[in-house]
């Protein structure tokens, strides 16, 4: 798209020369000067955090002290031998799986299921996907009180069908299990509004030649659909299973970590490590695990990604 | 080939099922806003009382909401339009130059949206005492610019994409600088998309909690930390806290409402639209 461009012929004096040079450089690297000051903010705001971060988990720190030895790995040795930093990581695991697979399921499960009405298509997608916009904390809080065992609307269903009120958030057994629902009831919209673009998107022709051929719905899911939407599907696990891991905001209202910490999950783990404990930097150690292991996820998942669309 | 009329009703039945599940507990909520304080937690819950609007005076004025509403609208617009000032000229250049590295560079961008809060909030409360941001909405801006630059880049830059280049070279043959093709022709046409870009942002600026939690002071605190202050407590005060959640739910909905079809570009990192 370059124009060509008329110069005059260059003259003697060094500074012109200059000017004609300095005219072509900018030309040439005019995308710079358009993606520079997002680079730098971002360097200022993102990167230079997160390297300040990391450096951190390598020096003793704390609100009380103004020293701060360099203790090299002494914050990693200690949170990896800290019972509650393994109990956190094993809540938060299994609340990945739970909570990806269960809103992928709901949210992809309900994107098919649209397409087999016509009526009022939009009206649906509207009250389906509004859990999703809705402030975590909101969210949170509103099903906190829904679990209230004393006026919670949930305890007058189950008394209305015959079961004993229960202090759901407040017992072991069950706490972990409503945090999880709640959470899928709030991020399956995610999953739903992902798989539901992609599924409209799809061609026809493969869809129209399978059913000359007879093939059964089931064939037509697993052989056709599926392959197609792989490059979807991806993008929609990996951003639900990023945001799954660092979840803070649901579980810091509904349940605080609590009972017996099995709901504490890395981000409340480490918060409180921080803030509560007043051991800054093996929190900071602790971030650092955790950035290095979501990097490792999200490349490893992206460059399937790439790899899917570049397959196409 | 048309579905049975049974499998439609199943459909039918699913949807209503779940339409119950998301609509009951936003509703209750919302209905709770309006109780007076004497029954918030009757049991079993009355629904038929006479409508008030005192929980809301109350939080406002009383509890000193007001001051917390403002901030939120400070940062969150504050914060949404640096991010746009910053991020649409970079996502002109990545949508419209392919230069060594500009596919890594996207790449790279999107992966920021990976980190986890916990290692930005960390080093951004010891830098705020360093630099002396501690209470200041600057700070509070600067923390929340993490996330929402790499979300405008994103954005934008489908948006830029989808408009064909040949434009910009015609208003370049007739005489227009790049920057006078950009701000006179291809702004007017991407104008759509940086509204929608801006209020998604919004709502994600709004709804933050997390960064506002840690960083927040006390002349800086959003509406959902003054939101979670309210549990924990020995008695909940319910209809007041119901009166904040509808007051932080009600932009949102609005936007969502407006908002639709761009929804899914945004939350999706533009893989799908």
């Amino acid at each position: 798209m370059a124009l060509p461009i008329k110069t005059q012929p260059p003259s003697a004096t060094r500074q012109s020369q200059f000017r004609i040079w300095f005219y072509h450089w900018s030309q040439k690297n005019i995308h710079w000067f358009f993606i520079a000051p997002a680079l730098i903010a971002i360097l200022v705001v993102a990167i230079y955090p997160i390297v300040y971060s990391t450096g951190l988990s390598f020096f003793r720190v704390s609100f009380d002290s103004r020293e701060r030895p360099f203790v090299l790995f002494e914050n990693f040795i200690w949170i990896l031998n800290d019972k509650d930093y393994w109990g956190a990581l094993g809540n938060t695991l299994l609340y990945v799986a739970v909570t990806v697979s269960g809103s992928f399921v709901v949210g992809f499960g309900l994107a098919l299921l649209l397409r087999r009405i016509s009526v009022g298509r939009n009206w649906i997608r509207l009250v389906l996907i509004l859990p999703l916009t809705i402030a975590p904390i909101v969210v949170g809080l509103t099903w906190n009180w829904m679990f209230d065992p004393l006026f919670g609307l949930v305890n007058w269903f189950f008394i209305g069908i015959g079961v004993q009120p229960q202090t759901w958030l407040a017992q072991t057994g069950t706490a972990r299990i409503v945090v999880m629902l709640v959470d899928i009831w709030q991020w399956y919209p995610l999953v739903f509004l992902i798989m539901d673009a992609g599924l409209s998107s799809l061609p026809k022709a493969p869809y129209e030649s399978a059913r000359l051929e007879g093939a059964s719905d089931w064939m037509i899911f697993t052989r056709i659909t599926l392959p197609l939407l792989r490059a979807v599907i991806l993008v929609a696990l990996l951003l639900r299973t990023v945001d799954a891991f660092r979840t803070f905001d649901l579980v810091r209202v509904m349940t605080d970590g609590g009972p017996a910490q099995t709901t504490e999950t890395l981000s409340l783990y480490l918060y409180r490590t921080a803030f509560n404990f007043n051991k800054l930097s093996r929190a900071g150690a602790g971030a650092t695990i955790m950035l290095i292991v979501i990097s490792i996820i999200s490349n490893f998942m992206f460059r399937f990604l790439y790899r899917e669309q570049e397959g196409r | 080939m048309q579905p049975s009329l049974g499998q439609r009703l199943i459909a039918y039945t699913i949807f209503f099922i779940l339409g119950v599940l998301v609509l009951v507990p936003l509703a209750a909520g919302v209905i709770t806003a309006f109780k007076p304080r004497i029954i918030w937690v009757s049991s079993p819950p009355t629904w038929i009382f006479s409508p008030t609007l005192e929980n809301f005076e109350f939080v406002l004025i009383q509890r000193n909401n007001l001051l917390h509403l403002r901030n939120s609208l400070i940062i969150a617009s504050g914060s949404v339009t640096i991010a746009l000032i910053l991020g649409v000229p970079a996502a002109y250049a990545l949508a419209r130059f392919r230069f060594r590295g500009s596919k890594g560079l996207l790449q790279w961008l999107i992966s920021l949206r990976m980190i986890p809060p916990i290692v930005v909030a960390l080093p951004f409360y010891i830098l705020f005492q360093t630099f002396d941001l501690r209470n200041t909405h600057i700070g509070m801006m600067m923390a929340y610019l993490t996330f929402l630059i790499p979300l405008v880049i994103w954005m934008m830059r489908g948006y830029f994409a989808e408009i064909p280049s040949a434009m910009e070279e015609c208003a370049m043959v007739e005489g227009y600088s790049r920057l006078g093709a950009l701000r006179k022709v291809v702004l007017p046409v991407v104008l759509p998309g940086i509204i929608a870009t801006a209020l998604l942002n919004f709502m994600f600026a709004w709804n933050e909690y997390f960064l506002a939690l840690i960083l927040g002071g006390r002349d800086t605190s959003t509406l959902p930390a003054a939101a979670a202050t309210y549990v924990g407590r020995a008695q909940v005060e319910w209809g007041n806290l119901f009166a904040i959640n509808l007051i932080i739910m009600t932009p949102v909905i609005i936007l969502t409402l407006i908002l639709r079809r761009q929804l899914v570009k945004g939350l999706s990192l533009g893989a799908v639209d």
